[in-house]
């Protein structure tokens, strides 16, 4: 076998783990080496994760190991910290979504976030906060009634709300608040959707309908999820990545692949304690 | 064995005594030697002062500070030992100078509020709302002539130094919170410096550097500039401290969906601090409202009704009080006690108005 067969093959094989739905699956982002300081602490070290095309991807890993700070580095939330930096690479659909000739309001809009703590902005009703992306963005579509209707569905929400969209935001309970803002990060159609351990405030029925709606978007869009929940990530994700930090030290991807693989049959014996809950 | 027996629905008798219980509050129930100590302990202390004051000349304020005060301390130090011990004591101290020191701001506050209603009321009546001062003189009856255009003058100055004050101190406060600007460290410190800045140096500044330089007269529109050195530090620092309870989750949230900073603070982070930004105004038009010395220097007063801003002298409430308390005449005091007593009606309706539309829910889509 010469070299270039072999790196053709081994490209494929790598590709096949990633893309655990289809093999050829486009990537749809990436990270490249990428390391992140806070000033001159560095909390992350040389993470490279590719993410196909409507695919789910999990991150895992004991808190305080970087994984939220690696989803804020995806759409360009992370600047907004002061002291804040990285070296490596983020690309979407190939391009460095540093360059500097790249905006990075468009970017997020683009790549849209669900916190961890549902965020609805309190100025303004149900339905003023499923539309408050595209006030927000400039983003013309037409059809708000439809929009509001679609996104709050897809959300899981519609049925509860239908009724007083009109109410304000404040009214909804945390799980209610929590899907009302997918429904606003859905409203702009972003490409990609980051979701910071979406489900750490909401009871188990609000987590189910979330891991619902994330199955149903994953269809067609590309969704990068941080969870604690080993169950919530072997529900939803088709791929994984095991990130870990040793005390003092800066954070990095163990172990990634397919999902099934990280939590049935882990290379690492890191993975193999997390994923038992030995640790973390 | 399982100990699990159902104990509600099927007991029977007992459920229905159970329906039948009222609501109690066995934690208030005292004994009959509680109620005999305490009831002597706020009792004694106030029979001694009735005597003393009945039977000396001392003021009735000091009777009050100097005698019932310490007097009902040490009754409720000794009712507390009688009937909870050595641990009630320091309680009961500190109970009676909670008490002792809000009854004191509640009658500082009633007791002014009593006098300017008793002695202002005297000169209220229609035509004081109505009529201005021009064809009357100070020792004139009370049933000629009013306080109209002083109240004018005063919603004039007040409401231009408002619409200038407020976008600014917004602005500044903006500047310091969100923009998070280079000079916000500096810009927060000269905001903090202006607060200190006293009133009558205002009028003065207003005075010397446009009245005096003949930028612009003795005029509404002069006393609404010095008014408005006084405001915009409590505008902008109170702004601020509301644009900093905001949550940054709301900021990120808003950036996430593709917002710019400007659409975020004016869309997202504005909106959300409504309640305190309203508050932030009100709080700036009570710092200013009854201020006379930055007026006596840049609005002065007058007898006629003056509708331009710009133009002439101009009388307002504060000034109004000032010139006519001091004269000899009873008729000018009394009419300066009514617009004392209006001043007072008009920042309690301030107030009233920044409640009702701070705390009311608005949420627009």
């Amino acid at each position: 076998m010469s070299t270039a067969e072999f790196e053709e093959t081994a490209t494929a094989t790598l590709d096949a783990e990633l893309g655990q739905r289809s093999p050829d699956a486009k990537i749809e982002m990436e990270s490249r080496e990428l390391s992140v300081w806070f000033g001159s602490r560095k909390v992350l070290e040389g993470v490279s994760i590719k993410f196909p095309s409507n695919s789910v991807t999990a991150l895992i890993g004991p808190s305080g190991c970087g994984k939220s700070t690696y989803i804020r580095t995806l759409n360009r939330l992370h600047e907004l910290i002061p002291g804040a930096a990285l070296a490596g690479e983020v690309l979407y659909e190939g391009e460095d979504i540093y360059a500097p000739e790249i905006d990075p309001v468009s970017i997020r809009l683009k790549i849209g976030m669900v916190f961890q703590k549902p965020n609805p902005f309190p100025s303004m009703t149900i339905r003023g906060n499923v539309l408050s992306g595209l006030k927000l963005s400039g983003m013309k579509r037409p059809n708000h009634d439809d929009i509001v209707e679609e996104t709050l569905t897809a959300a899981g929400l519609w049925k509860e709300v239908k009724d007083r969209l009109d109410h304000a935001a404040g009214e909804l309970s945390g799980g209610q608040a929590q899907r009302l803002v997918i429904a606003r990060a859905l409203a702009v159609q972003p490409r990609v959707l980051l979701m910071d351990e979406p489900c750490s405030a909401l009871d188990p029925a609000s987590t189910l309908k979330v891991e619902d709606t994330i199955a149903e978007l994953s269809k067609s869009m590309t969704i990068i999820i941080v969870t604690h929940n080993m169950q919530q990530a072997v529900r939803v994700s088709d791929t994984t990545a095991f990130f870990l930090a040793a005390e003092n030290e800066p954070g990095h991807v163990v172990e990634q692949g397919p999902t099934t693989e990280i939590f049935s049959n882990p290379q690492d014996e890191r993975t193999l304690d997390y994923v038992n809950g030995r640790f973390g | 064995m399982s100990q699990h027996t159902i104990t509600y629905e099927h007991s029977g008798v007992r459920l229905e005594e159970i329906k039948k219980q009222s609501p109690l509050r066995p934690w208030a129930n005292r004994t009959a030697k509680f109620k005999l100590v305490t009831a002597l302990a706020a009792l004694i202390p106030l029979l001694i002062i009735a005597v003393v004051y009945a039977f000396t000349e001392i003021p009735g304020a000091i009777v009050v500070v100097v005698i019932y005060l310490p007097m009902q301390i040490i009754s409720a130090v000794i009712a507390a030992l009688l009937v909870g011990g050595k641990n009630a004591a320091p309680d009961a101290v500190i109970i009676v100078l909670a008490i002792g020191a809000t009854m004191l701001s509640i009658i500082i506050v009633a007791s002014i509020l009593f006098t300017i209603i008793i002695k202002g009321f005297e000169a209220l009546s229609l035509s004081f709302l109505t009529q201005n001062n021009e064809y009357i003189s100070p020792p004139t009856p009370l049933g000629y002539g009013g306080i109209a255009h002083a109240l004018l003058g005063t919603v004039l100055i007040v409401g231009i130094a408002m619409v200038i004050s407020v976008p600014i101190g917004i602005a500044t406060a903006v500047y310091i919170t969100e923009v998070k600007g280079k000079g916000a460290n500096a810009v927060r410190f000269f905001v903090q410096a202006e607060s200190g800045v006293p009133s009558v140096v205002a009028g003065l500044f207003i005075l010397t550097v446009f009245i005096l330089s003949g930028a612009i007269t003795q005029s509404a529109f002069a006393g609404a500039l010095a008014y408005f050195i006084l405001m915009l530090p409590t505008v902008a620092r109170t702004s601020e401290e509301v644009l900093k309870l905001i949550p940054d989750d709301l900021r990120t949230g808003a950036l996430a969906l593709g917002s710019t900073r400007a659409k975020t603070v004016m869309r997202v982070v504005l909106p959300a601090a409504r309640t305190g930004i309203i508050t932030a105004t009100i709080l700036g038009i009570a710092r200013v409202m009854g201020e006379t010395a930055p007026l006596l220097l840049t609005a002065l007063t007058n007898d006629r009704t003056i509708w331009n801003p710009f133009g002439d002298p101009i009388a307002s409430l504060p000034t109004f009080i000032f010139f006519n308390v001091s004269l000899p005449f009873p008729s000018a005091v009394s009419r300066a006690w009514g617009a004392a007593l209006v001043l007072m009606a008009l920042v309690s309706i301030v107030f009233t108005a920044a409640r009702y539309f701070g705390t009311r829910k608005f949420a627009k889509s």
